[in-house]
């Protein structure tokens, strides 16, 4: 029981001493809270303030982080924004070291933590990427099919409702976008039974995809052919790709094949939508075209076919590399 | 604010307690015998010193798992105790045995996720940072508004803030709810939630016991179980309890794919307290029955010393993985 209580001593006293040497470090919040709880509005998450519309620093796309960047004037703050995630409060811009307080204070009246309605570009590009990720599940679900694969097709029909769907609901009904989650159930149905009539199951597939082209063509064209707006939808799908690939990998072979069509489905689409953008790039920034044209071509040989190869052509850390190299030429891109 | 308050405040943030704990190289068990000391109300408890290499080679470590509470970081807003936890669902591969790796969904690296723990009527916040490819979400058990219920997916890359008062007191759980759940609840997106009473239950040596399933080829059919996370781990490390010690179970069954299982103890009566809703215990067995999702705590004390087995009585799940010893340890006369 001493070597209990020595220990107990011992410990609260290097407690005591830790708390005292790191008082204003990042991991201690509850030490720099301010006595009045600033904007903690009966803590609803869905208390909307008046005047304009704020950036939740928490889920914002690099483009509407841009604006506090631009505010301050500190290069690269957005992504250092975004790598600190998440926050618990706003003031964590501060605790966590990514802004002073003086800085704070001219931005505070910007950001929010709590769940805002998206507006103009920002609301665009977050619909448009969720479309992107339903699209990039449907063409490895189609691929599947194709292959009489109707059980490995199945998951990829689901998680466009799953996943996907209730999170885009709100904004299918602001555009005026007929609903096709029934479609895609529908669909999802027929696979799940054995995909048997293939009549049935092509006629309820396009149904489905045209409805997702059909929401996506609800942007205006001048927004899907313009390359910034294009290219932070690549880095949404692509930034999710990246996770899942690493999720279908374990001991060096791919476990878990549906993850790794989930990437791939993704990066095609993502692929996809840069081919429509590159005459322009190739025109206003050929360089910034150059490389992430070439880094795509050697992305891409990460998903050889549909079905997984016997052992992955690249390693998540391979993979993720190239990513980053697309996101930081097309921010380069987007920025200049 | 005062170094006393701050440091009151600091002790039932266990995270920075591990962490300092382990720098200070006071190990693991040890912080948490600190903690249990400091906090002044569980001095007659004793838990017998736990092996200190029990960390498994999978990287997870189901003994410290057994004992670690999560108090959250403790603040005061508009006069109300806040409890703010942070998780982020990540993955990772486990290894379940010597056959098979295992690709986990899971919250801060570990299956199951982090033990939150809170009394009623205290402020939950939860800050959840998806950062595992597929959307994920947490869904509470207990009492919370509609848009608390965590069934909306929260996508990859993107923060939810979870926010609802505890209640009511008793063992709930969390879990990722989207679909198909199965999925997301096998692949480890679950992990317990208590909330004490008002009134402290009696001191005893506390313990979260999480029986889970893994479908480890995607037939939709569990082919391992386990405790906390890993696969026969408690039959290879035996959990050292004290002779005449009360001990405070919090079971809950998070198997998939199986209705029900049941938990039954060797050698023993356990006293049954239903979903932990109430002060005491109601009724003695050795054997409950839990259909999935279902918890509750189970209070006990060995007077014979020597190991002694828990496990489910479907045998065929028990010897898949999940059973264990307890190793009751003599108290020196």
């Amino acid at each position: 029981m001493s070597v209990l209580r020595f220990f107990a001593l011992f410990f609260s006293a290097f407690s005591l001493s830790v708390l005292i040497s790191c008082s204003n470090q990042t991991s201690t919040p509850t030490a720099s809270a301010p006595a009045s709880p600033v904007a903690q509005s009966e803590m609803s998450p869905h208390s909307m303030h008046s005047g304009k519309p704020k950036i939740n620093i928490n889920n914002a796309i690099l483009s509407e982080l841009d604006k506090i960047e631009a505010m301050l004037g500190v290069p690269a703050l957005s992504n250092r924004i975004q790598a600190s995630r998440p926050y618990a409060k706003v003031d964590e811009l501060v605790s966590k070291n990514v802004i002073t307080q003086a800085q704070f204070d001219q931005v505070k009246d910007m950001v929010t933590i709590e769940d805002i309605q998206l507006t103009g570009e920002a609301k665009d590009v977050d619909f448009m990427t969720k479309l992107g990720l339903m699209k990039g599940h449907m063409l490895v679900a189609k691929e599947l099919l194709d292959l009489q694969k109707p059980d490995q097709a199945e998951p990829h029909i689901g998680h466009p409702v799953e996943e996907i769907y209730a999170d885009v609901e709100d904004q299918l009904n602001d555009r005026n976008i007929k609903e096709f989650k029934t479609g895609l159930i529908a669909l999802q149905d027929t696979v799940k039974a054995g995909a048997k009539d293939a009549n049935k199951v092509d006629t309820e597939f396009k149904t489905s995809m045209q409805a997702v082209d059909g929401a996506i063509a609800a942007l205006p064209e001048t927004q899907r052919t313009s390359p910034d707006f294009v290219l932070q939808t690549i880095n949404g799908l692509l930034d999710t790709a990246n996770s899942e690939y690493t999720a279908a990998i374990a001991d060096g072979k791919i476990s878990q094949a549906i993850e790794y069509q989930d990437s791939r489905g993704f990066v095609i689409y993502a692929n996809e939508l840069y081919k429509a953008i590159a005459p322009q790039m190739a025109k206003d920034r050929a360089r910034a075209n150059t490389t992430i044209q070439t880094t795509m071509a050697e992305l891409m040989k990460a998903w050889p076919s549909v079905l997984p190869p016997a052992t992955p052509v690249k390693t998540p850390v391979e993979v993720s590399k190239l990513i980053k190299t697309i996101e930081q030429s097309a921010q380069k891109t987007a920025s200049s | 604010m005062s170094n006393q308050k701050r440091l009151e405040k600091s002790i039932l943030n266990r995270r920075q307690l591990l962490q300092w704990g382990l720098i200070a190289g006071a190990g693991v068990a040890a912080s948490s015998i600190a903690a249990t000391r400091l906090l002044g109300k569980r001095s007659s408890v004793i838990i017998p010193p736990v092996p200190s290499a029990s960390t498994d080679r999978s990287g997870m470590n189901p003994m410290s798992i057994l004992r670690d509470f999560d108090y959250g970081t403790v603040t005061q807003e508009n006069g109300r105790t806040v409890r703010e936890f942070r998780v982020e669902a990540q993955t990772s591969t486990i290894k379940l045995d010597n056959a098979h790796s295992f690709i986990t969904w899971n919250l801060n690296g570990r299956v199951p996720g982090p033990t939150f723990r809170a009394t009623e009527g205290d402020r939950i916040r939860v800050v959840f940072y998806n950062r595992a490819g597929h959307s994920h979400s947490l869904h509470f058990h207990g009492e919370h508004p509609a848009d608390m219920d965590g069934i909306k997916p929260v996508k990859n890359g993107s923060v939810m803030i979870y926010e609802f008062d505890a209640k009511p007191f008793g063992v709930h759980l969390y879990h990722c709810h989207v679909a198909p759940v199965t999925r997301h609840i096998g692949k480890g997106l679950y992990g317990m939630f208590i909330i004490d009473p008002p009134q402290p239950r009696p001191p005893a040596d506390e313990m979260v016991l999480i029986m889970a399933g893994y479908d480890v080829n995607d037939d939709q059919k569990n082919e391992l179980y386990a405790f906390n996370g890993l696969p026969h781990y408690y039959m290879k490390n035996p959990i050292p309890i004290q002779q005449d010690q009360l001990v405070r179970l919090y079971v809950l069954n998070m198997i998939e794919f199986d209705p029900v299982a049941t938990f039954h103890l060797h050698a023993n009566m356990f006293r049954v307290n239903q979903t932990g809703r109430s002060l005491t215990p109601s009724y003695e067995t050795d054997v409950i029955t839990m259909g999935t999702a279902e918890r509750h705590i189970l209070e006990f004390s060995y007077h014979n010393t020597g190991k002694f087995m828990f496990h489910p009585h479907q045998d065929n799940i028990a010897e898949a993985g999940c059973m264990g010893f307890f190793d009751v340890i003599g108290s020196k006369a």
